[in-house]
């Protein structure tokens, strides 16, 4: 067993959700942001409140909030933490990297939550 | 024949033996043509003003790797580096020889320890390289093993790690990457290129090794993808895409281990 | 004897290409912003009342204004983040490998697909 764990860390787990996080920042959040941030508040598109629900409340909902929440948070989380480094900003490694992917793990929580509640 | 041009340039300079307890700019005016590098520019003042003045040059054609100095804050090599570059054309050069501000700074290799003048300790560097293994591994062809086969390899083994083999070990990509400027203890975009490039080699063996050094947290994941030890490579190595797929590869090896229960490329898997 | 620079927390002003990749760490801060936005909006779901809160919300202009600004940062991210993938991973069939320009290519096409599902789903289709 300790043979098995020998030198392992988790960098590898963070490093893979912000990549992932990273394709949907990229690839996702401009339309989500285009439709919900923009269109829909300047009323170029309607979106009434049962088809939001009703989709929200199908499996959709907790797809979207895996890939548009949970993971991007992840991804902020990420840089967020090498950005405080970059900077010299912070306590030391292991106390921000708690901070930061503590926060997207409850963001990624919350959004579990509602989903659920929904 | 006009009279040659000429510029202004700052040189950094630094002589603990003098009592120097920090490096200071030394102002000297140089004359230059289509073809002054800035090694020529060194050569110049070493020659004709301050013979005092250190740096390490040798082959004068970005195959040696001695002459990396930093021109206006940006790692270069001095013999692949043009004061035309610098110096706007058409006599301006002139302009700047009569308003004395000088079309060059050029300072010693930056994050590593300056040592006198443009000398940097390549310790930092070398010790790092040293670790990561850059040679075949391969206990079948020991010297005393006379059975052994040779190193046969297919133009498509050899195109797998190939840009990877062109690193002059000129340590331009350590004064580019912040990540080793905040932490020496990084083991840096060349020697983990190099890690990569033997890791990818067909004939070598030694991966499991050197997976060790790079799985570690000052490995490839110090590693946040600046980018610029890439742009400022002389030789197109492109160590930023070296150091990321070696996270792919840490990450398989890590998780291999945790299954298996012995890292990738043990022999006693 | 020697000397060694020590590195500020603001080496990153030296110069452009350093100042391009903090813009690019950076544009998760307008991200954050709209994780929070959307983390209101599901749960805003559980009635109308809350819902029409969360859209007035939405519709406030310094809400939008910061919105933009997401925008703007999450295609500033693509921009950067689809040229590292080919760099990252390059993808071999063979002897080939895919040329950078195709994967960039096919990553913008991606997010152009998935900007005409979104258009189609809030507008022609039957949400």
């Amino acid at each position: 067993m300790k043979q098995r764990i020998k030198g392992l860390h988790l960098e590898p787990l963070w490093w893979g959700l912000f990549s992932a996080g990273g394709v949907c920042f990229a690839v996702l959040v401009p339309s989500v942001v285009l439709v919900f941030g923009l269109l829909w508040p300047l009323g170029v598109v309607d979106v009434s409140f049962t088809t939001l629900q009703s989709w929200y409340q199908s499996l959709w909902g907790l797809v979207f909030t895996a890939v548009v929440i949970s993971l991007p948070a992840f991804h902020a989380a990420h840089r967020i933490r090498h950005g405080l480094h970059d900077m010299k900003i912070g306590y030391g490694g292991s106390t921000t990297a708690f901070v930061c992917y503590g926060s997207a793990m409850v963001v990624t929580a919350l959004g579990v939550i509602a989903w659920w509640s929904a | 024949m006009t009279q040659p041009r000429t510029c202004y340039v700052d040189i950094s300079r630094y002589d603990p033996e003098r009592g120097d307890q920090y490096p200071t700019m030394q102002r000297v005016q140089v004359p230059y043509d289509d073809s002054t590098s800035v090694l020529d520019v060194l050569q110049y003042v070493k020659e004709q003003v301050d013979s005092s003045l250190s740096y390490r040059w040798s082959c004068r054609m970005a195959i040696c790797g001695s002459c990396g100095v930093m021109v206006n804050g940006i790692p270069k090599l001095g013999c692949k580096d043009f004061v035309r570059d610098y110096v706007a054309h058409k006599g301006v050069g002139r302009d700047h020889a009569a308003n004395d501000a000088p079309a060059l700074t050029i300072e010693p290799l930056a994050h590593f320890t300056g040592e006198r003048d443009l000398v940097v300790n390549m310790d930092e560097f070398l010790t790092h390289l040293e670790a990561v293994k850059p040679y075949i591994i391969d206990p079948a062809s020991r010297p005393n093993n006379p059975s052994a086969a040779t190193h046969s390899q297919t133009p498509a083994q050899l195109a797998r790690y190939q840009q990877f083999a062109n690193c002059i070990n000129c340590g331009l990509c350590y004064a580019a990457c912040p990540q080793f400027g905040l932490n020496p203890e990084f083991v840096g975009p060349a020697a983990i290129a190099l890690a990569h490039r033997y890791n990818l080699d067909s004939r070598d063996h030694g991966k499991h090794e050197r997976m060790q050094v790079l799985n570690t947290h000052d490995g490839v994941w110090s590693c946040t993808f600046v980018g610029f030890c890439s742009d400022v490579c002389p030789k197109g190595v492109d160590p930023a895409a070296a150091v990321n797929q070696g996270k792919v590869e840490s990450a398989k090896s890590m998780l291999i281990q945790l299954f298996k229960g012995s890292s990738i490329g043990d022999s006693r898997s | 004897m020697s000397y060694k620079p020590e590195l500020t927390g603001r080496w990153w002003l030296k110069h452009g290409h350093f100042k391009r990749y903090m813009l690019r760490e950076a544009t998760v801060i307008p991200l954050v912003f709209l994780l929070c936005s959307l983390l209101a909006g599901v749960f805003s779901l559980q009635d109308v009342e809350r819902f029409s809160q969360w859209q007035a919300y939405m519709a406030h202009p310094l809400v939008i204004i910061g919105h933009t600004v997401a925008l703007g940062a999450a295609l500033y991210h693509a921009a950067t983040f689809f040229v590292l993938f080919p760099r990252v991973m390059p993808i071999r069939i063979a002897n080939y490998t895919l040329p950078a320009r195709l994967m960039v290519a096919g990553q913008w096409a991606a997010v152009l697909a998935v900007a005409l599902l979104c258009l189609w789903l809030v507008t022609g289709g039957r949400v």
